[in-house]
């Protein structure tokens, strides 16, 4: 829809109730899901509403003012002829002098209503460096120049959730979040990328930000100029490591832990190579925990020597790895591990270690009144049902669920993106404060999305599923409502975007 | 079949006592002869030769007997700079000797449009190719590896080195982990040995694309940690290589012109005169005889104060049964009638980089090379300068006028100052 159009009448409310209204659309307003329009009384008073649903319907015949009358039987001349569509539409926002709110009233019966403007929300915009790019709000598939930026403190230590199923633009909406991020400075991302798709080794990708150098750690095993090879040292790894991904009996646990306390940081050395300590460990339990260590680890002993399959985990390199990302998260960068050429078990395995070590330090920091001066932290978790589904917490849980339930007090946060919503404890979802939900068309996942929504999404089961490539809706305890949300193609958000600090207005919801 | 010695990080002059000047020499002269007695092809001393650029001249002649020979021998002596080797003048005695002709320099660079391309120098009898890059302070030779040309060192053919000095990200100790150091991915790949400088610490490393990666520590050094070390066991010595197409065999040699002795004394929960009785014991008891003794005393006395632990007897006592000479360590040793420091750090170079890293934020000036990291490393830089001495037949006007400018052009502030003086 041309803008030309924006301030005209579209339509009028005909019915309906506090939770959705009817609109009775004027002729040729073509008027779309997820479209945002407003019924004022006044410059300073008005209400936000936003269409979740359309019908055909025989046209009203309203009790309308004597005044208004003879223009009304014109009008109702004109709709007869024409076919008739009516709206569904939440009230969402409402403005009135000078406050912004959840709307209270809803607005007068047969008031009529037009399309959202810029001008609607301007009064919302802010230039803080500390916010994150999610998108620029979205009045249908009109694409509005607002963009919605929301607190990176709030938003990364309460958690993110971003479910969807494939090709609805996930990793695109990352990666703009991150180029965002980037140009802040101020949070600390760690990225497990299992698709080695985010620095941009081949295409465009993080790597082109003009704060990359100083901003961007890119640890790969197959290094590129200026990474860091992926290598972690075996005595970085400890027994908790491993809860979640790699199932050990009782027995077997109860010997790692034997091992860990004779050898400390040497523990897998010592297992692999069958040292014997003096409590009794089975031959059988041993020989069982090094098969295990050496399907995930590819560790071995061989004339003596320790050897590893990968170059991933080694016995001599790689010492300082865990030093260098936590630094490099603290300071306020984003550090990217290219997992893509490691087994499941390897690539979680590695973020459980960092992740392990940053919730430890965090911890520690926030008990020695260090924490404010570390960038909060965010791990970005893809397919997060392979950490988070019911069955891998479900005995003792793992580091990304404790960092779900605890990681808000100490600024460390989860970014979790998937495309099974529903395999996801509520236990965890109802941690998870912002939700950016791209299109979907499973139903059971959409059940599970709305369910666990902060705001009421129970009449937006449409609008999920009609969600195209690009478009989203946030849902969030720091909006104000669930927002429609348009995020630009990676490619052309980075052209245009090469330094938005402190220039690029947006809205801080 | 060729052979090569790879020797690294000699520090010579680094030790102030001349007892231990004497034996860091002895190292050395022992290195060179070994080199000699297997008939190497030639021998790469990858960085740090010396302590600073322009060492004390007995020390420096001393050494240039030594290595003259090995070159009389028919053995080429291939060198970078280390990072102790760098002056802010830009000429230190690396270059000296090599304008003699005494050591060849294998970091040839070209800079042509922001790409730093290096040429080969190729050894006449093995054909091995040696390239590499010096050291500057502080890790500022990252500059460098940011623009190398690693496509054309990656396409040459043959037998090839790459020489450096500098710590590699992916292998620092965890003890270092403080350290400025360079990600392997600048290295160039496929090379056939990486011959490494200025990690205290031997070792030989791989990653897919990189085989050998070799840093084969100190022969001796006057560092804290790294006398610690040594005394603890840890090999101190070169590598000596042999090859054709390819690496055939890496060996350590390990340097033995003098032996340590570690002694060590816990003092917690003893009085002063306690614990003052139990390090007499512990070295009547040592032998200490022809070592190198590190003596640490640490923990908490319980009564009394550290002073009363009568330092100065004891390390006579060493020097009389026979040590070379005492290293004493009590960094860790405190009294509770005498409040520990808040700072303790026991190599001194990391202690005065985060000293000066605290206080480079007193600056309130704009000059971008006296604030933030290159700050730092400026002071750093300009730290080690100032302690460099008197050169023997230089006067004191001549001195304070050389390291005048030396500072200025280090600070990179000459044009500030001469701006305003004028």
């Amino acid at each position: 829809m041309s803008s030309e159009h924006e301030g005209e009448a579209v339509g009028r409310i005909v019915g309906g109730d506090s939770a959705s209204l009817t609109i009775e659309g004027n002729n040729g307003a073509n008027l779309e899901l997820d479209e945002l329009l407003v019924s004022e009384s006044s410059s300073s008073d008005y209400t936000v509403l936003k269409i979740n649903n359309m019908s055909y319907g025989p046209p009203t015949n309203p009790v309308v003012p004597d005044a208004a009358k003879s223009l009304h039987d014109d009008r109702r001349q004109d709709r007869e002829e024409q076919d008739h569509m009516f709206y569904m539409a939440r009230p969402v926002l409402r403005y009135s002098e000078g406050k912004l709110g959840i709307p209270k009233v809803i607005p007068q019966l047969w008031s009529e209503v037009r399309r959202a403007n810029k001008s609607d929300f301007e009064f919302l915009t802010n230039n803080s460096p500390d916010t994150v790019f999610i998108g620029k709000i979205r009045s249908g598939s009109r694409v509005m120049d607002i963009d919605i930026r929301l607190n990176g403190r709030d938003l990364l230590t309460h958690h993110v959730m971003i479910p969807a199923t494939t090709g609805r633009g996930k990793s695109n909406l990352v990666k703009v979040m991150l180029w965002s991020i980037l140009s802040s400075g101020r949070f600390g991302i760690l990225l497990l990328d299992s698709h080695d798709e985010y620095y941009g080794r081949t295409g465009r990708g993080l790597k082109e930000h003009p704060d990359s150098t100083e901003r961007l750690a890119y640890y790969s095993t197959d290094s590129v100029p200026g990474s860091f090879s992926l290598v972690i040292n075996l005595e970085s790894i400890e027994p908790d490591h491993f809860e979640g991904i790699l199932a050990f009996t009782e027995a077997q646990k109860q010997a790692i832990s034997l091992y860990h306390r004779a050898f400390k940081e040497k523990w897998i050395e010592a297992i692999v190579r069958g040292k014997e300590i003096r409590e009794s460990v089975s031959e059988i339990t041993i020989r069982v925990i090094q098969r295990k260590l050496r399907r995930v680890l590819g560790i071995y002993e061989e004339n003596g020597r320790i050897k590893c399959e990968s170059s991933v985990f080694s016995a001599d390199s790689g010492t300082t790895t865990l030093v260098d990302i936590v630094k490099s998260l603290e300071s306020g960068k984003t550090v990217i591990l290219d997992t893509s050429r490691l087994g499941d078990d390897g690539e979680l395995l590695i973020g459980s270690i960092v992740a392990g070590r940053i919730f430890s330090l965090y911890r520690n920091y926030k008990g020695s009144g260090e924490l404010d001066s570390k960038a909060p932290v965010s791990i970005v978790v893809e397919e997060a049902p392979r950490i988070l589904s019911e069955d891998k917490i479900a005995e003792e849980g793992n580091i990304y669920s404790t960092i779900a339930r605890e990681g808000r007090k100490f600024n460390v946060g989860l970014i979790a993106i998937t495309q099974l919503t529903s395999v996801i404890p509520r236990t965890i979802l109802s941690n998870i404060n912002t939700k950016i939900i791209l299109g979907n068309e499973m139903a059971l996942e959409r059940e599970a999305i709305i369910n666990s929504a902060v705001q009421d999404l129970s009449d937006q089961d449409r609008s999920i599923a009609s969600l195209d490539k690009g478009e989203a809706i946030v849902s969030s305890i720091f909006t104000r409502f669930a927002v429609p949300v348009y995020t630009p193609e990676f490619e052309q958000f980075a052209a245009t975007e090469r330094k938005p600090r402190g220039m690029n207005q947006g809205l801080i919801m | 079949m060729g052979r090569f010695a790879h020797i690294a990080d000699v520090h010579l002059g680094s030790n102030r006592e001349k007892s231990m000047r004497d034996l860091e020499m002895r190292a050395f002269h022992e290195a060179m002869d070994r080199c000699i007695s297997e008939k190497v092809d030639f021998t790469i001393l990858s960085g740090d030769l010396f302590h600073t650029g322009i060492p004390d001249l007995t020390v420096v002649d001393q050494a240039l007997v030594k290595i003259r020979e090995v070159r009389d021998s028919g053995i080429p002596v291939y060198v970078i700079y280390g990072s102790h080797d760098y002056t802010p003048s830009g000429t230190s005695v690396i270059d000296l000797l090599t304008t003699a002709g005494i050591i060849q320099k294998v970091v040839k660079p070209h800079l042509e449009e922001g790409k730093l391309s290096l040429e080969f120098t190729e050894d006449p009898r093995t054909g091995a190719k040696l390239s590499g890059i010096s050291a500057r302070s502080n890790g500022l030779e990252r500059k460098y590896y940011e623009i190398l040309d690693r496509e054309s060192l990656e396409k040459e053919d043959g037998f090839k080195i790459f020489v450096f000095h500098s710590g590699i990200t992916e292998f620092k100790p965890e003890e270092l982990s403080q350290m400025e150091t360079i990600p392997l991915s600048y290295f160039p790949r496929n090379f056939s040995y990486y011959a490494g400088g200025h990690i205290h610490k031997a070792g030989i490393y791989k990653q897919p694309g990189y085989d050998n990666i070799v840093f084969p520590g100190p022969l001796v050094t006057g560092y804290g940690k790294d006398l610690e070390n040594s005394a603890r066991g840890e090999k101190r010595g070169f590598y000596i290589v042999d090859f054709d197409s390819a690496v055939r065999k890496i060996r350590f040699v390990e340097s033995t012109a003098f032996s340590w002795a570690y002694l060590e004394f816990d003092s917690t929960g003893k009085s002063s005169a306690e614990f003052s009785g139990d390090i007499s014991s512990g070295v009547e008891a040592a032998n200490v005889e022809g070592k190198v003794v590190v003596l640490k005393l640490k923990g908490m006395i319980e009564s009394g104060r550290t002073s009363e632990i009568d330092i100065s007897r004891i390390r006579d006592r060493l020097i009389s049964r026979g040590a070379l000479h005492v290293y004493l360590n009590r960094h860790s040793l405190f009294s509770r009638e005498y409040s520990p420091v808040n700072y303790v750090e026991t190599d001194l170079r990391l202690l005065e980089r985060k000293l000066l890293r605290e206080n480079i934020g007193n600056y309130r000036g704009n000059i971008s090379s006296l604030t933030g990291e290159a700050g730092t490393a400026n002071a750093e830089e300009l730290l080690a300068n100032m302690k460099q001495e008197q050169k023997i037949n230089e006067s004191k006007a001549d001195y304070a006028s050389r390291k005048r400018n030396e500072a200025l052009a280090l600070l990179g502030i000459r044009d500030i100052l001469e701006g305003d003086s004028s």
